[in-house]
């Protein structure tokens, strides 16, 4: 194995990693709101993602607009589902509202499938098809552009959490609402707001990663990717659903090369439980102190 | 009282094959499988606080045992083909259960999902044994002479077997080990200020439940009778999950409940197979915004809550 085929291969592995680390960053954001998991964040992500391709159609649109139809329509999802729905079940427990979501992925699924069929649709891509060459190096445009478009989301995240008055407004939420309510945050705004900020950044995922594995109503699987890579940096950490993500989709890339095919698909998990062997709170994750 | 329901419920049990049609005997060993399957959750689940997204992992290792053990060794009895898949998913139970102690809520339930992946991956690319996706056609079990070969005859052979497993649920539950499960789950720290081992008594619980899910997997092959690996998908593991939250967590008899309604409601929309996920879903989160606790809950009498 060449070094340049292998730079090749993890530059691939961070492409998939940049999306894996949006997912996770999507379902970190409600975790820490609402200590909420949303089983459906891939379904959103998917129905946003036809959505937006629906309306480039039908209507031409530029990508740019299609990028920004898919983010209101993820938005527009999130939105509807907090306030009809997991807002009436705010008393259940955990596990009630894993459930609700898990309801909701079903049925977005199956909704999806009845307007648009189960079949897979080619999106159109933001990037050429031309491989750039650097010396020996061959580099897919479309992962460079996936790279890129993730680290330029995640940096608009990072100044939304760390210099505006509602980033801040929603970490302290995440740490301890009952404070939070006294200085005067209405929690139940920041709830619908992680919402739809976690419904933009998986719309924007799908958009990016949609002209790669094709549009299709099984690209919502992708959530398990998501979670696993949020366990792997320890869930509720931001800077650890990204590096899990990384992680994970490099060596799910790398895998194949060294190791026999038959155990391809596992990796990631076998990865998983061995990192939760060593650190059972994740990489990032800091363990929760018990309580009586 | 409870005797007279247990009795209708024997005697209706032992008339089913008489009464209802083919296809419904093959329905209601179905029901009797899943149920196996959800009260095995519920004991990890619902008793010790433990939510696995991984069951249908333990249900294909044991539905494969079974399988394998028939082909190679036709002339075993029954019974022991599957206590032997029972124990084979233990053992398996077991050995990821310890490591799996060190983890907790979330993190389990993420740990138990990849599991289920790799038992998928792992039947897979063993296909020198288990044929891999062309999947494994498994033989009649045989019992004292004959040949379990009907519908009728294997509806009876899960009917016993589940009978067996409730009462044995129902004992364990009563006992020194459930009433340690269900401190577990109230509250750890205090449960093991009152001299509960967590450690022994979580990986106990590890191991009861996929000897259970196991027995249900070996039923599983000779009720169906065809054995391929995208048939334990993860959204199986997720129907169990969803059999034991809505029948009720920590109740027996609601597992038995959840597994009938939601096995039942699978093959009633079985005619509208596009409709059935989006029915589902709405059914499930109907439940969990009208009746939290599950139908154990929702039909107890109000003092007893």
């Amino acid at each position: 194995m060449s070094a340049a085929a292998v730079v090749h291969v993890v530059v691939s592995g961070l492409a998939t990693g940049s999306i894996y680390a949006l997912m996770a960053l999507a379902l970190v954001i409600i975790y820490n709101a609402t200590r909420t998991l949303n089983f459906a964040q891939g379904e959103m992500l998917m129905v946003s993602t036809f959505v937006a391709w629906a309306a480039q159609r039908a209507w031409q649109l530029p990508l740019p607009v299609t990028l920004l139809v898919a983010a209101a329509a993820g938005a527009g999802v999130a939105l509807v589902f907090e306030r009809a729905i997991i807002r009436r079940s705010i008393a259940a427990t955990h596990w009630d509202v894993l459930i609700i979501t898990v309801g909701l992925s079903l049925m977005l699924r199956a909704a999806a499938g009845l307007i648009w069929t189960h079949e897979d649709f080619a999106f159109p891509s933001f990037f050429g098809n031309r491989p750039m060459v650097v010396g020996p190096i061959r580099l897919a445009p479309v992962s460079l552009g996936i790279i890129g478009g993730s680290l330029l989301l995640m940096l608009g995240l990072y100044v939304l959490f760390t210099h505006t008055r509602i980033g801040r407004a929603m970490r302290a939420v995440a740490q301890n609402q009952r404070a939070a309510r006294l200085m005067g945050i209405s929690v139940e705004r920041m709830y619908s707001l992680s919402w739809v900020l976690a419904g933009v950044v998986g719309a924007i995922a799908g958009v990016l990663v949609a002209p790669v594995t094709f549009l299709s109503t099984k690209m919502g699987l992708v959530v398990i990717n998501g979670f696993t890579a949020a366990v792997i940096g320890g869930f509720g950490s931001m800077p650890g659903a990204v590096a899990g993500g990384m992680l994970l989709g490099v060596i799910e890339n790398l895998a194949p090369l060294y190791l026999p095919s038959g155990i391809r698909y596992s990796v990631p998990f076998l990865v998983l439980i061995a990192i939760l062997l060593i650190r059972p709170a994740g990489l990032f994750g800091r363990v929760e102190q018990r309580k009586v | 009282m409870r005797r007279w329901a247990l009795g209708a419920a024997a005697a209706g049990l032992l008339a089913w094959p008489w009464v209802a049609p083919r296809y419904l005997i093959f329905l209601a060993s179905l029901v009797l499988v899943n149920a196996v399957v959800a009260i095995g959750l519920n004991l990890l689940s619902g008793y010790t606080n433990q939510l696995s997204f991984g069951h249908a992992g333990f249900l294909a290792i044991g539905a494969y045992a079974a399988a394998l053990l028939t082909i190679h060794a036709p002339t075993v009895p029954v019974i022991v083909t599957l206590a032997a898949a029972g124990a084979v998913t233990a053992a398996v139970g077991l050995g990821f259960g310890v490591p799996c102690l060190r983890l907790g809520g979330l993190y389990l339930s993420m740990a138990t999902l990849a599991f289920g992946f790799v038992v998928s991956e792992v039947i897979l690319s063993l296909d020198g044994l288990t044929l891999g996706a062309d999947g494994l056609r498994v033989p009649a079990g045989r019992l004292a002479g004959f040949t379990l070969a009907t519908d009728t005859a294997r509806y009876y052979l899960t009917a016993a077997v589940a009978a067996a497993l409730v009462a044995a649920a129902v004992n364990l539950t009563r006992s020194r080990v459930g009433r340690a499960f269900l401190a577990i789950r109230e509250s750890e720290v205090a449960a093991q200020a009152s001299g509960v081992s967590l450690a022994a008594y979580k990986t106990a619980a590890f191991g009861v439940s996929a000897f259970y899910t196991g027995v249900a997997g070996g039923l599983f092959a000779f009720v169906v009778g065809f054995l391929s690996p995208d048939a334990f998908d993860v959204f199986l593991s997720v129907d169990f999950v969803v059999m034991i939250i809505l029948g009720g967590l920590g109740s027996v008899p609601g597992s038995i409940a959840g597994a009938a309604v939601v096995t039942v409601l699978h093959d009633w929309l079985a005619a509208f197979q596009n409709f059935r996920p989006l029915i589902f879903g709405a059914i499930l989160i109907a439940c969990m915004l009208f009746m939290p606790g599950g139908m154990a809950h929702a039909l107890r009498p109000p003092g007893r809550r």
